[in-house]
């Protein structure tokens, strides 16, 4: 019995159970239940304000960051609690990378920024770090483009640039999960274009979860889709069997963009 | 058409008001005015601080009764058809003042005699007369033997060298007798002591006579070329005299070693006037003052208050700083955190002299007192740190710009933007690394503005100084060659004391005024260019940081 409960759970990437926030006395997610399944792209999808974000944030637990948040139910990420006490938020992160709306690199070079988080876990050495960046910047695709200025500042890059640095940046932590908030809304076509090239050669060795407003990016680019509205799961399913035949009706007016 | 011609009108009346004109204007005024002060001020102090090295051109008034008055005429003053004018007159020593006003009713004649001399001496201020003869021993060489003036110079330049030499000499000389010294205190000590009965201390104490008298005599034996050195410079400095005929009919005689400068103005061309002008520029930079300050360079004025400065800055960045970092990031916000805010915004209104007082008691009574009793018992009851000094001046001065500093730094925390820091944290950062990172480094630019204000503000304050640690006049500066170089308890000078010294509480404040306009140019100067080094390294940051608020 025991067993089969543990190999459920390796086949599940993020548990989430019976989840419910709070914004001080406002709730703004209700009794979410869902299964994020490993090395797949899962989008969350719906209109602002229905808690898409706030979920996405509980992953790392970067709602902390706020003050006043509070959390009932579940997380549990490879099978180990992340609520439990006694979890350190730094391995957490560590394991659970974000990549933000708005590209946040640091003010210093794009070789500090990459190799920031290799760091701060008290990583020094040189050759080694060069490594990471090399790499990270690669599977960014970003590679070819800054290799020969690695020592210019992260600030001078375009704004597609800067995002896939963040996204470099998150992946140089080698996180098992990466987290990507709206990634692409703050970018022209192109640069949108990019990125989620990126996310399809990322697929297949990260899990993916992205939050995202664009229905046709969540269509193009995910596996599953969880359609979420007022703060509640509607519905998750395969993404092409949400986008095709959604068995609820909100699903449908939402994507058929009868609302939004 | 009259009826539009009024529509107009009252349609211009209403936008007049409604688009603000009159404020504008007012605005716009106020700033006018505001800008024509600092102008009016930065421009009267230049003008009348700037002149003072000048050498002026000496006229000769002769009065209607026969007598004549020499000097630089320095005021003149119109009454309807009545005017007067002020002479510099200077000769302290003779005259008792150093101006003179004269009815120009009075004057018959006025010429500037080429020969007229200025003597500028290390006592009594200026002489002015017309030089007569050069005494060397018992040669008299008169004013009208050719190349006499050249040969004074040579030979003032030599003695102003034997002078020089002689300091450095008499500094060796003290500097060997120092060891003695320390034996002779330590013996005191030991005699004074509480076990100065004791069998073993009298042991001791002969000991240490014999070991004080072998010592003295090799010193004697070696400090016998230096002394020796020093009988000759003597003698090379006190060897020549100039005599000179002043105003009043008398004749002067100046020791060679007692004048600073002896020149001619009214003969000089403008390059040898701005030559000497630029001299006496410099050496009002890097010359210690004579005369109770009137005359000579502020050097230890403006080493005080740099230094005072950077311990200041030393002292308050970290204090304020990590008060900000503490209030901002890691306290609870709740009325505890805003008391404590309210608390630093008043302390930051608190006047100065009572930052001084508290200084006083604390720092200087409280701290050096405790200090002296720990450390320095065998000095008292004279204080090492238990008096005013520029360690405690500059704690005080830190206590009071420390608000500024928490406020500013304050400010820049709450700019770093939050993305920034969400980064940091989500690479899996810790809170301290993000803030040591992160917040720090984006914040740099608010805090250098606070160290900047706090710059300000501390090198323009004189209250709190005079009771923590400033004097008149020190003979030494809080850092030179002896161990261990940094001397934090010694008092120090400080331009902003130094213009109310010389400016209030000289004998003399007529002549001294020139000196007291140079001087507060001079600590404007000083001020600025200690903000400017500051508001480079910001721009410098701001440029890095760039773009990273987008």
């Amino acid at each position: 019995m025991e067993q089969t409960v543990v190999n459920e759970l390796d086949a599940v990437a993020v548990h989430v159970r019976n989840l419910d926030f709070y914004y001080g006395q406002v709730q703004a997610l209700f009794g979410i239940n869902m299964n994020i399944k490993p090395r797949q792209v899962t989008a969350f999808i719906g209109p602002s304000g229905c808690g898409k974000s706030t979920l996405l944030r509980c992953f790392n637990r970067m709602n902390e960051v706020l003050l006043g948040t509070r959390i009932a139910g579940d997380i549990l990420i490879h099978g180990s609690d992340i609520y439990r006490e006694g979890t350190r938020l730094e391995s957490l992160r560590k394991r659970v990378g974000m990549v933000f709306q708005k590209s946040n690199p640091f003010p210093m070079t794009i070789f500090e920024n990459i190799a920031f988080g290799p760091r701060m876990r008290g990583l020094r050495e040189k050759a080694q770090l060069e490594g990471i960046v090399e790499r990270s910047l690669k599977q960014a695709d970003l590679w070819q483009e800054v290799k020969d200025r690695l020592n210019r500042s992260a600030l001078d890059l375009s704004g597609g640039q800067q995002q896939r640095l963040c996204i470099a940046r998150a992946l140089a932590n080698e996180p098992e999960i990466i987290l990507m908030d709206e990634p692409a809304s703050a970018l022209d076509p192109i640069s949108t274009a990019k990125i989620e090239e990126t996310i399809q050669e990322l697929r297949t060795n990260y899990t993916i979860v992205i939050v995202t407003h664009n229905l046709q990016q969540a269509a193009r680019c995910s596996d599953y889709t969880a359609f979420f509205y007022l703060g509640k799961l509607v519905e998750m399913d395969a993404t092409a069997k949400i986008f095709q035949t959604p068995t609820q009706k909100r699903t449908e007016d939402y994507i058929s963009g009868k609302f939004g | 058409m009259p009826v539009s011609e009024n529509k107009g009108y009252r349609e211009f009346r209403r936008g007049f008001w409604a688009e603000g004109v009159p404020f504008i204007w007012i605005s716009g005024i106020t700033v006018l005015l505001l800008i024509g002060m600092i102008a009016g001020l930065i421009g009267i102090i230049v003008a009348s601080g700037a002149g003072n090295f000048w050498p002026a051109n000496v006229a000769k008034l002769t009065l209607k009764d026969g007598s004549y008055l020499l000097g630089p005429v320095t005021d003149r003053e119109e009454e309807g058809a009545a005017a007067r004018t002020q002479v510099k007159i200077a000769n302290r020593d003779v005259f008792g003042l150093d101006f003179k006003w004269v009815d120009d009713s009075e004057i018959v004649k006025t010429e500037y005699p080429a020969d007229a001399a200025v003597i500028e001496r290390m006592e009594y201020g200026h002489l002015q007369g017309f030089i007569l003869s050069f005494k060397e021993g018992d040669t008299v060489t008169p004013a009208t033997s050719a190349g006499f003036f050249d040969m004074v110079a040579a030979k003032h330049r030599q003695v102003s060298e034997a002078r020089e030499e002689m300091k450095s000499v008499q500094e060796r000389i003290t500097h060997e007798r120092r060891s003695l010294t320390e034996i002779e205190i330590a013996m005191r000590k030991l005699s004074s002591g509480p076990a100065s009965d004791l069998p073993e201390t009298k042991v001791r104490l002969d000991e240490m006579q014999k070991q004080f008298d072998a010592k003295s005599e090799t010193l004697a034996a070696s400090l016998q070329g230096p002394e020796r050195e020093l009988e000759r410079l003597e003698a090379l400095a006190a060897c020549c005299e100039v005599e000179v005929a002043i105003s009043d009919g008398s004749t002067k005689t100046v020791p060679l070693m007692n004048a600073v400068d002896i020149y001619r103005p009214n003969g000089m061309g403008p390059f040898s006037k701005a030559a000497y002008y630029a001299g006496k520029a410099v050496s009002f930079l890097v010359d210690w003052p004579r005369e109770s300050n009137t005359e000579g360079g502020v050097y230890p004025a403006i080493f005080g208050t740099v230094m005072m400065v950077f311990l200041m800055v030393i002292i308050c960045t970290p204090l304020g700083v990590m008060t900000a970092l503490y209030m901002h990031e890691y306290a609870k916000p709740g009325p505890a955190l805003s008391a404590v805010r309210m608390a630093v915004n008043n302390l930051a209104g608190v006047p100065s002299i009572v930052f001084g007082i508290f200084g006083l008691g604390f720092f200087v009574y409280f701290v050096g007192g405790g200090l002296d009793a720990l450390f320095f018992a065998d000095k008292l009851p004279e204080p090492t740190f238990g008096t005013g000094g520029i360690l405690w001046a500059s704690l005080t001065l830190a206590l009071l710009t420390v608000p500024v500093v928490v406020v500013s730094t304050l400010e820049g925390l709450a700019a770093v933007p939050r993305a920034n820091r969400e980064g940091s944290l989500a690479l899996g950062a810790s809170k301290f690394q993000t803030i040591w990172n992160v917040v720090l480094p984006n914040a740099m630019p608010g805090i250098l503005t606070g160290v900047i204000l706090a710059i300000s503000r501390a090198a323009g304050e004189v209250a709190p100084l005079m009771i923590t640690g400033v004097v008149k006049l020190v003979s030494e500066l809080p850092v030179d060659a002896s161990w261990p170089f940094f001397h934090l308890d010694r008092k120090f000078m400080h331009l902003g004391f130094h213009i109310y010294d010389v400016g209030f509480q000289s004998p003399n404040v007529e002549a001294a005024k020139p000196m007291v306009y140079t001087t507060t140019g001079l600590l404007l100067l000083i001020v600025v260019a200690l903000n400017l080094v500051a508001i480079v390294l910001r721009n410098k940051l701001r440029n890095k940081y760039r773009g990273s608020a987008l």
